[in-house]
């Protein structure tokens, strides 16, 4: 009795199979599905269940896929950053994916301390404390003791959890001389609609700890500038500081929405909501105050709120052009960011993936950002308006616009690895924030641009 | 067609290797295993099941089910589960390519002959030869059920296109039975593995690459092969050329014409060997566009042109 219940199930399943296999021919486009058609069909045929995952495993690589890169940013007498990445990403049976991924870091150069350019040298004191540096008339203030390495370890699993749901977890460690960041995230992602469509939602938690050299100097006082080898300096440069370290957290929840649209085009959609608690200050960044005749009479050390709610929005399409437009890939994102500090930006972000002959392509890419203040930013402070709460001159948080215009060429050699070179402009643009400048202020650069240039060399073998 | 049938066994370093002839191509069966026993055993279960495919589907054995249902001259001849399997498996190919694989199409060659030496198409036929016979080619026209089919007269089925494959997937099956111990099969090029080599090391399979070197020269790709299948599908050497046109010997089961500009051989990868071999012939017959129609698909392949 049992075995012959266990054939009629049997021939429903087939006849489902077959069914299936029909309506997957009839309703849909059949290219996409041919390979589950296949499956079935096979299945049916042979009497098996219904293999589909192993075909990923015929790969003419090892099992660990490997990506490295090195990077190059260099920005016109500032601040330079030498990069490398080493990412691999193995694949095991069940489609569990682990990746790992290691960053080193090494940052050195000058960096903007906040305070304006004058006619005349100005003279700082070092965030250590340690030591004064001068910056010549009509120059921007650069502190040049930037000097950092840092190296950061990104690890995420990511496996099945059924049919069209997928899960990951990842963990984030990265540590520099007077910073450290630990993270965690989730994620789920749900398939649906012939895995046409997927929904996804993640959450990350990151825990980060500042302990700058030199403490975190206690916002709105003044800077202490004077002989840093006087008895009494350390005991007065100890009064402008509250403590040797500060922390502050992250949460983000980002919800996505992918979805295709043919065979030719996909679109995602996102979602952003970010809540920083904490530190939040730049411990490095001061402010100039000056008389009505723009001459700096102080610089205080900025202050910032301690807690920032961020949200974004992203959407992005990809289409890919037939031979009329030499199979090229177009990717064209756009952003909008909006936090609790006034501060908004767009982002669109275009690159071009052009295929040249059967193993390179070039792909040139164009990015333009343009960003509103915070509430709270100034370029410098008029003497009798010292009595604000929040502060800051730090240009990063100022109006501006930045475009980024570069191209990449990949290669893919003869054992299948790629091979790829980036070169890219940058180039930041401050909006004269459009306050009346004392007449001492006149001739001189309060919103300097910065160019960058940045080089890479990827290798993925 | 009757070689004597016999069977090669021979030690290798790290097991046995099995060798045999059938469906007109070289076997092959590696199996790592000291033991002896097991692997004559394998030896016999695989040789068996292949010549009993070949005997049973090939159209060119009188005795064989595909020559008694080309012969039923228009009337019901009785089937088993197997065939009817088959004949299914065969339905669902030709409507995934909308008619283009079609198992009847078999009768074309008899106007299309490839010598089998220098490879050429000794006779071009004439339209008109053609056209009497593409009148011949219908999946449509073919009735059957579980029990039974209806051919029409002077029509014939051709299991050729998927017989291999499918004799690949049955030994994969039988052989999972024996044993555990890793495995390759190997009809002619069409091949399929039980599972990764001891300490999870994947079988190398040399392909024919078809990108060249820096020189210029064709080279070998070694394929690292874990789980599943690999088939391949055309013939280099099957040609022929007419008013400066490269005609390739997969026929079109439409128009009863060579497709042409296909490449000359593509291999993929599939969990089983019949789908390999299926998505294979089925992008050689998209002619021009066969690389696309598999990139589309998101499938593992070499192409050869």
């Amino acid at each position: 009795m049992a075995e012959k219940v266990l054939v009629a199930v049997a021939v429903g399943v087939t006849n489902d199979m077959n069914k299936k296999v029909k309506d997957t021919i009839t309703k849909t486009n059949k290219k996409i599905n041919l390979k589950a058609s296949l499956s079935l069909a096979a299945s049916a045929l042979l009497g098996t269940s219904v293999v589909t995952a192993p075909v990923s495993h015929a790969k003419d690589a090892d099992e660990w896929q490997f990506d490295s890169a090195f990077l190059v940013y260099s920005e016109v007498d500032r601040v330079s950053a030498t990069e490398a990445i080493i990412a691999g990403t193995k694949t095991f049976d069940n489609d569990e994916v682990l990746s790992l991924k290691l960053t080193v870091d090494a940052l050195t150069g000058a960096s903007a301390n906040g305070a304006i350019a004058q006619p005349m040298a100005q003279t700082f004191t070092r965030p250590s404390g340690n030591g004064q540096y001068v910056t010549p008339a009509g120059e921007t203030p650069l502190d040049d003791t930037f000097k950092d390495t840092r190296v950061q370890l990104n690890a995420q699993w990511a496996q099945p959890l059924s049919d069209n749901i997928t899960g990951s977890v990842g963990g984030h460690l990265s540590k520099e001389y007077d910073y450290l960041s630990l993270g965690v995230n989730g994620n789920l992602a749900y398939d649906f609609n012939r895995n046409n469509s997927t929904i996804s939602i993640g959450l990350s938690y990151f825990q980060d700890t500042f302990t700058p050299e030199g403490g975190i100097p206690k916002p709105l006082s003044s800077m202490l500038i004077g002989d840093s080898s006087a008895p009494d300096w350390d005991a007065e440069f100890a009064k402008t500081r509250i403590g040797d370290s500060d922390d502050k957290s992250t949460a983000d929840i980002l919800v996505g929405f992918t979805q295709v649209i043919n065979r030719r085009m996909i679109t995602a959609f996102n979602y952003s909501y970010s809540m920083v608690d904490g530190y939040l200050t730049d411990p490095f960044k001061v402010i100039s105050v000056i008389n009505f005749d723009g001459i700096a009479q102080d610089y205080i050390y900025e202050n910032r709120p301690d807690s920032r709610v961020k949200q974004s929005t992203f959407m992005q399409t990809k289409y890919h052009f037939d031979e009329s437009l030499l199979n090229t890939v177009a990717d064209i994102s756009y952003r909008y960011m909006w936090d609790d500090w006034d501060i908004t930006s767009h982002t669109i972000d275009t690159r071009f993936t052009i295929p040249v002959g059967r193993a390179s392509y070039i792909e040139p890419h164009i990015r333009f950002y343009q960003q509103g203040a915070a509430d709270f930013y100034q370029p410098y402070i008029i003497d009798d308006q010292k009595s604000v709460d929040f502060v800051s001159a730090d240009y990063r948080i100022g109006e501006m616009t930045a475009v980024t215009v570069g191209a990449k060429y990949g290669v893919v050699l003869n054992g299948g690895n790629e091979l790829s070179f980036r070169i890219e402009y940058y180039r930041q643009m401050p909006t004269d924030a459009g306050f009346v400048d004392p007449n001492g202020l006149n001739g001189l650069d309060k919103y300097p641009v910065v160019e960058a240039v940045i080089a890479q060399v990827s290798y993925s073998f | 067609m009757k070689n004597k049938r016999t069977v090669e066994l021979n030690q290798k370093k790290d097991g046995y290797c099995v060798n045999f002839t059938a469906m007109a191509s070289p076997c092959e069966v590696l199996i790592q295993t000291q033991d002896k026993n097991l692997a004559e055993q394998v030896a016999l279960c695989v040789s068996a099941e292949v010549w009993r495919i070949e005997d049973k589907y090939s159209r060119y054995d009188r005795r064989s089910i595909c020559s008694q249902i080309n012969s039923g001259g228009g009337k019901q001849v009785a089937i088993d589960e197997e065939t009817y399997l088959l004949l299914n498996f065969s339905e669902q190919c030709y409507q995934l390519s909308d008619g283009l694989f079609d198992i009847t199409s078999g009768v074309l060659r008899q106007v299309w002959s490839f010598d089998s030496l220098s490879g050429e198409c000794q006779h071009f036929p004439s339209a008109t030869e053609i056209n009497k016979l593409i009148r011949l080619v219908d999946w449509n026209k073919v009735t059957y059920d579980q029990h039974s089919i209806i051919l029409p007269k002077n029509m014939e089925l051709d299991f050729g296109g998927i017989g291999k494959e499918y004799a690949v997937d049955r030994c994969i099956l039988l052989v999972k039975v024996l044993t555990d111990k890793p495995l390759l099969v190997n009809l002619g090029g069409d091949l399929a593995v039980t599972g990764p080599r001891t300490n999870n090391q994947p079988w190398q399979v040399a392909i024919e690459h078809p990108d060249c070197d820096a020189l210029g020269q064709p080279q070998d790709m070694i394929v690292a092969l874990k789980h599943g299948a690999l088939a391949t599908s055309g013939d280099a050497r099957r040609y022929l050329i007419k008013q400066g046109v490269r005609y390739g010997h997969v026929l079109n089961a439409k128009t009863g014409w060579p497709i042409i500009h296909a490449p000359r051989s593509i291999t993929t990868v599939a969990p089983q060997c019949i789908q390999a071999g299926i998505l294979a012939t089925l992008a050689l017959l998209q002619g021009e566009q066969a690389e696309q129609f598999l990139t589309e698909q998101e499938i593992t392949f070499w192409a050869r042109r």
